[in-house]
């Protein structure tokens, strides 16, 4: 193993990566659009509200040039519903924004290309990187929201529900069962990578066994069906 | 497992009981009286690797030049303990690689009951696990007996997840630090 790190992203990297994500903000200040690798950033003239990605939307915001509008989803009222949903569900999570319809011709867009965090996302659904966003949305655009306290509790609740909902799943895993994981987010996946894949590695090596003699039977029942003559069978099937 | 894997050395290592189905002249050290040989039916612990290995060779009319028997730590006492509840049960106690050894074993008996009987076992004790894991003060707070009892694999099961929420913690107080 060349990397102390375990496989996966860490934290830090799927924050990282988050920070692609586009948010809405109102600007203070005139900035001439700009072009970069990843995308041309339109002009900025205040007091218009434009969408720029999450990265250059700090930078504005630590120099004070810029107002960060929290995506509909992070008001405590939507964040309420779905803490609602979820504590309801006792089985799936909630489930992610929906995709927008396509354009006839064009290939359909999915969370990580869709802007979920803007001002229009939808606010009754936690978009892919909720919880990276929801956090550093907090801790450097506090004052942009009405009421930062709540928004930060309701964050965490909703956190709790869902982790421990990821670690109940370990109880229906089995060889043809699974754990509806529709709708976790990045760094969800990133913090219970290494639990989850224990568990399923170390139910694997209990269950080979078992799984080899299913499989033995099963070759040994489908040699006995080709083999033809219907008695035979019966008197095979006896035996075993 | 791979060839290097200290873990499956040590699984293999572990003894089981053992009868010898045929006298063998010269082994009476392994029963403590050197010299003598080992009479047909007596009954021996003998490393896991070396016990197969006679298990599966036939000797004249016989199977194998011994017969296997499961070990204590899969024993009646333990597999009723472990229907009762798994979690109270200490593994570490009974074998250091409790579930390696049942893999093991399950390989060589056809006990499909104890198979579902282990893989019952290992998913409760890993929803307990998962717990203790996420408590910020690790295999000091309260469930420190029950993370004592758990074997090998769930000790690497339960460092992985105490990490990742550990990775995560760390990274929300660093940001909130910047």
């Amino acid at each position: 193993m060349a990397l102390p790190l375990p496989p996966g992203l860490t934290p830090a990297e799927v924050a990282f990566l988050c920070e692609m994500e586009m948010v809405t903000i109102v600007p203070r200040q005139r900035l001439d659009g700009l072009e970069l690798l990843g995308g041309s950033i339109p002009p900025l003239q205040p007091p218009r509200r434009t969408d720029i990605p999450l990265w250059l939307a700090l930078l504005l915001k630590r120099q004070n040039r810029a107002n960060i509008v929290p995506p509909p989803w992070l008001l405590p009222a939507s964040l309420a519903n779905i803490l609602d949903v979820e504590t309801e569900m006792t089985e799936a999570f909630s489930s992610p924004p929906p995709l927008p319809p396509s354009a006839k011709g064009s290939e359909p867009i999915s969370p990580p290309f869709q802007p979920s965090c803007t001002a229009d996302a939808s606010a009754h659904a936690l978009p892919y990187h909720w919880l990276e966003v929801g956090e550093v949305l907090l801790d450097a655009a506090s004052d942009d929201f009405e009421e930062p306290d709540l928004v930060r509790r309701l964050i965490r609740d909703i956190r709790e529900v869902r982790l421990s909902k990821l670690r109940a799943g370990v109880e229906v895993l089995d060889a043809g069962g699974g754990v509806q994981m529709n709708g976790v987010g990045g760094l969800e996946v990133a913090e219970g990578r290494a639990f989850i894949g224990g568990v399923i590695d170390n139910l694997r090596k209990l269950g080979a066994s078992k799984e080899q003699t299913r499989k033995e039977r099963e070759a040994e029942e489908e040699r006995n069906g080709y083999s033809g003559a219907g008695a035979d069978d019966y008197d095979d099937d006896m035996e075993l | 497992m791979s060839y290097y894997d200290v873990d499956a050395i040590l699984t293999d290592a572990q003894k089981v009981p053992c009868t010898f189905e045929l006298t063998v002249p010269g082994l009476g050290h392994l029963e403590g009286n050197p010299g003598a040989e080992v009479k047909e039916g007596t009954k021996l612990e003998l490393p896991l690797w070396l016990a197969q290995m006679l298990a599966i060779t036939p000797a004249g009319t016989k199977p194998g030049m011994i017969t296997l028997d499961l070990p204590d730590s899969l024993s009646q006492k333990v597999t009723n303990a472990l229907r009762a509840d798994p979690r109270t049960v200490e593994l570490r106690s009974l074998a250091p690689h409790f579930f390696n050894l049942g893999t093991r074993m399950l390989d060589l008996f056809e006990e499909e009951e104890l198979s579902d009987l282990l893989t019952e076992s290992f998913k409760l004790r890993a929803k307990e696990l998962a717990d203790h894991a996420h408590n910020p003060r690790g295999a000091l707070g309260e469930g420190a007996e029950f993370l004592q009892g758990l074997d090998e694999n769930e000790r690497r099961l339960f460092r992985a997840t105490h990490e990742g929420a550990k990775a995560v913690r760390a990274w929300l107080v660093g940001m909130q630090k910047k």
